[in-house]
């Protein structure tokens, strides 16, 4: 059984009145138990040299859905403040969000719809799915 | 200008042969610009007590397409225990115990219902005018342009009103996900009118109403009492 931590940091000195000073930590573990989930697809840098639209990134065929704790991991890895990438779900490709230069994104997928994405212009684009090889009982 | 790190650290001795060890290091900026997100709700915890959905970020409330960024938490250490999570009626995944998830969020905007409401011939005192909950009883006789400061000037639970032009009154929905289209005509079921004399007020719809695609939903697992801790960092 893999054990996979992941720890978000949350910093400000300013946004608020008081200083923001967040972290947590949670242990990736297969839905609805203590294993860990089991399978990483590695980190993979996707490089593209155009705009993209509803570009295909994780598809939903490829993975067990619904009782899973799936979690997916993207960053523009861009340095230009314009460029972005549209985080898009499922087949009415709805929006989740906007990942600036430098941005990333940390999120529980369940594996029923696939994630696309549109991009500015030509940007690299790295991602990572850490997920759990079959349903949870 | 402020200045808020995001920092995503993921470690693992035993998940793949190599040891995993990533750290994504990213200062919160405003859209297309080096400048710092300005705007945060504060951390905060919600206790749900059903198994309804309960929306915990309205896409009306924000500028569409910015570069917002949402933090979530499951508090529970139940390992069955969960909230659903949705941008609208689009299912992102599921937040088990003690899971956290940090995204972008689009926050784009659905479109509010709107129509107006022609006022004509003469209103007379005792005529009212009865729409979303609120009466409004004229005191005297008045003109329609008077009349339509009157409707315009009151406080309506679900909309807002103004004088678009004299003796016409524009009502916008104060959220896009009220569906509700106003029925239209000088007899309008929803819009009602009891005058003496021949006062008129002919509702005319204007924006046709689209939900929001954007707000952030959870649907706990359980009935039982369950905690989500969440933040919302954000531009104008």
């Amino acid at each position: 059984m893999a054990t996979t931590t992941a720890t978000i940091s949350l910093n400000s000195s300013d946004i608020t009145g008081d200083p923001l000073s967040l972290s947590k930590t949670a242990t990736l573990t297969k839905a609805q138990g203590t294993d860990g989930l089991n399978q990483f697809t590695g980190i993979t840098t996707l490089v593209y040299s155009g705009a993209q639209t509803a570009t295909p990134l994780v598809l939903a065929a490829s993975y067990v859905d619904t009782t899973v704790a799936h979690k997916v991991y993207i960053r523009n890895t861009s340095t230009s403040a314009v460029d972005f990438i549209n985080i898009e779900i499922g087949s009415s490709n709805t929006i989740l969000g906007r990942l600036y230069a430098g941005d990333w994104a940390f999120f529980p997928w369940d594996g029923t719809n696939d994630i696309d994405i549109d991009t500015s212009g030509a940007l690299t684009v790295e991602f990572g799915v850490f997920s759990q090889s079959a349903v949870s009982a | 200008m402020a200045t808020t790190t995001a920092t995503l650290t993921l470690s693992s001795a035993d998940l793949v042969g190599n040891s995993l060890n990533l750290s994504s290091a990213s200062a919160l900026n405003k859209a297309g610009t080096n400048t710092g997100l300005d705007q945060a709700s504060g951390l905060s915890r919600k206790q749900t007590s059903s198994v309804d959905t309960y929306t915990v970020y309205k896409a009306d409330e924000y500028t569409a397409n910015k570069a917002h960024k949402v933090y979530l938490k499951n508090i529970s250490t139940t390992a069955t225990e969960f909230f659903t999570v949705t941008i609208d009626d689009a299912e992102l995944g599921r937040l088990y115990a003690g899971d956290f998830t940090f995204f972008p969020w689009a926050a784009a905007d659905g479109v509010k219902a709107a129509f107006t409401v022609t006022f004509a011939a003469t209103w007379a005192t005792d005529d009212t005018a009865v729409f979303d909950g609120v009466t409004i009883t004229l005191a005297a006789t008045e003109t329609v342009a008077a009349m339509a400061i009157l409707v315009g000037a009151a406080k309506y639970p679900n909309f807002t009103a103004a004088v678009t032009a004299t003796g016409v009154v524009t009502f916008t929905a104060k959220d896009s996900n009220d569906l509700s289209l106003i029925e239209e005509g000088a007899a309008s079921d929803d819009y009602v009118i009891t005058t003496a004399g021949n006062g008129t007020g002919t509702v005319a719809r204007t924006v046709a109403p689209v939900a929001s695609s954007s707000d952030i939903k959870i649907t706990p697992s359980v009935a039982t009492a369950m905690t989500l801790e969440s933040m919302l960092i954000f531009e104008a």
